[in-house]
């Protein structure tokens, strides 16, 4: 009998767990398994000892009663995560994916445009991000800098509230919700762009992967660029916006000027309840989780792969 | 190719060209505005550093700045050298290792079938949700008992297995059609030679793509639970210490954060003038 023979597809499939090794365990070390501590640690009181490192009091459920019924800021900060999610997510996508459509023609400094709309990335992390802090810099210069005048210091920039004042006199009454949106945007337009650089580049890099011979097979048929882009560009990343809401979705929640990620760390890091930092941590994440599913269930049905 | 882009050229107006350009120079000068501080700020004298309102251009154009940094640097205890080494080596190494690791995982994950992949891909993207505070105890009990604690190979250790990189190439690898594969492997071509050869070229915009988003990450990287004598210390770490130094040392910081940005920033043209379309479709008759 062929006992020790695999079939062509196992083999491969050997090869496959090969391949994933190396990564894996790095996932698993360094992730997957701090995940699952992390777990634990929320049904715990963590006690930091000098000598031993750390020893673990059993709490039951009291981290997860705390924060829900004793903390003064958690339900309010995961109601306002969720609602800045709502709000900010499909502009990021819009706005990145008409970036991304824009850079993606041929001009000439192209990559210099490129470079431009990837800034905000490279100078919003790391260390540009701790300088921003400082009452003199970057992002206070920035903000007020739109709208003040640096020689007379005189409010002279369009802030949203003459725009909401201008739509609201233009537009029904019942229409004030979706205006207070849109200024709304307007408001947090900085952070937008901000959160919308790398989403920009996926969107670039996927739709450098569209075959070229699809375009010009329609060109050949006298389809005009408008046809063309919501006919074939549209459809063949669509898949990608899936991707970018993925991302925008766990950026807008991880990112570190979240009121929700600025408690977690004050609780983990500044108080040291490592427990109860992990419990808050646990249901945030519970809810994101189940926010993405439904998004993405929602989403992946409309999505277009082509095979 | 030829032929798509000279269709468009007939088809494009003038004023749709106005109309993109505009729009692009109004999105990049808003977005140009905090680098044109950084710079400005860099090359001011100490007397308009703290003005306001605040100016955009200096009166008084000056390199002092830069000079004070150098002179600064060079009376350290650890010379200036040593922490850019250590930012360069992060960087080099821990982009290396996670973007072969990641794409090695992805093209596994995309193009194998075996048991438990559909677990494992799950697993990977949730933890992408999953706040970095909250695993920091757990990561650094492991690191301690690798004997990784105060090494630079813990930055790159804790880099390898990180979702986002092995998330992108994924949904890259889905795109690469079968058919190039399977002929490769009937040619005679190892897993591992098509992997490289095949399958890597043809995903080049997003493996640029994810080199662009490690370096951004590892050049800012402070190390800060991980790392602890100072001679393996990061150059940011030694860039905040001077910005740190008070308002006196406002100007130097400026000078400080320019040289910093302009790294990830030129490594970000560099590939980007190097995307270019792959043509995995051509030559594929179905």
């Amino acid at each position: 009998m062929r006992r020790f023979s695999l079939s062509l597809e196992q083999r491969r499939g050997i090869k496959g767990y090969a391949f994933i090794s190396p990564f894996l365990i790095g996932f698993v070390m360094f992730f997957l398994y701090p995940f699952i501590h992390s777990v634990i640690l929320s049904f715990h009181t963590v006690d930091i000892q000098r000598e031993s490192g750390y020893g673990l009091i059993w709490e039951g459920l009291e981290n997860y009663r705390y924060m829900f019924r004793v903390d003064p800021d958690y339900n309010r900060h995961l109601v306002a995560s969720i609602q800045n999610m709502f709000l900010n997510v499909p502009i990021i996508l819009i706005f990145s994916f008409f970036a991304a459509t824009l850079l993606n023609q041929k001009f000439r400094g192209r990559t210099l445009a490129r470079a431009i709309l990837f800034l905000p990335v490279i100078i919003s992390s790391g260390v540009v991000m701790r300088f921003q802090d400082d009452p003199n810099a970057l992002r206070s210069l920035l903000e007020a800098g739109l709208s003040v005048d640096p020689s007379t210091g005189a409010q002279t920039g369009l802030r949203s509230f003459e725009l909401s004042l201008l739509l609201n006199q233009m537009l029904p009454p019942e229409m004030t919700p979706y205006v207070s949106y849109i200024t709304g945007a307007v408001d947090r337009i900085y952070d937008l762009v901000n959160a919308s650089g790398v989403q920009i580049l996926v969107f670039l890099a996927a739709l450098q992967s569209i075959p070229p011979s699809m375009f010009e097979a329609s060109y050949i048929e006298g389809a005009t660029g408008w046809e063309n882009f919501w006919k074939i560009t549209f459809p063949m990343i669509s898949s990608w916006f899936l991707v970018n809401t993925v991302y925008s979705i766990v950026d807008t929640f991880t990112a570190y000027s979240n009121p929700m990620m600025i408690k977690l760390q004050r609780v983990g890091l500044e108080q040291q309840q490592y427990g109860r930092a992990s419990a808050m941590a646990w249901v945030y994440f519970a809810i994101i989780m189940l926010l993405m599913g439904i998004i993405l269930k929602l989403m992946s049905k409309r999505v277009f792969y082509y095979e | 190719m030829r032929i798509r882009l000279r269709a468009k050229k007939v088809n494009r107006s003038v004023w749709g060209n106005i109309a993109v350009f505009t729009m692009l120079a109004l999105t990049a000068a808003f977005m140009g505005l905090p680098l044109l501080f950084v710079i400005s700020n860099a090359f001011k004298p100490l007397n308009e550093f703290y003005l306001y309102p605040p100016r955009f251009f200096p009166q008084n154009w000056t390199l002092t700045n830069f000079k004070n940094l150098f002179i600064q640097l060079s009376n350290s205890w650890v010379p200036i050298t040593r922490y850019l080494f250590n930012t360069v080596f992060i960087t080099i190494v821990g982009t290396t290792a996670h973007v072969f690791f990641a794409s090695l995982a992805a093209y596994a994950l995309a193009k194998h079938n075996f048991p438990g992949k559909k677990i494992i891909f799950t697993s990977i993207v949730m933890s992408l949700m999953f706040t970095s505070n909250t695993l920091g105890i757990a990561q650094y009990i492991i690191l301690s008992k690798l004997g990784l604690i105060d090494s630079q190979f813990s930055i790159i250790a804790l880099n390898i297995g990180a979702a986002l990189g092995l998330f992108l190439m994924k949904q890259f690898m889905e795109g690469v059609p079968d058919s190039l594969l399977e002929s490769a492997r009937m040619d005679g071509a190892s897993e591992l030679r098509v992997f490289w050869q095949i399958a890597m070229p043809s995903v080049k915009p997003a493996t640029l793509t994810l080199i662009i988003l490690q370096v951004q990450g590892l050049w800012y990287n402070t190390g800060s639970s991980f790392l602890y004598s100072e001679q393996l210390k990061t150059l940011p770490v030694a860039l905040s210490q001077i910005m740190q130094g008070g308002i006196a040392f406002g100007g130097m910081g400026a000078a400080a954060m320019l040289i910093i940005i302009s790294v990830p920033i030129l490594v970000f043209v560099i590939n980007q003038a190097n995307v270019v379309r792959t043509f995995t479709t051509s030559g594929i008759k179905e």
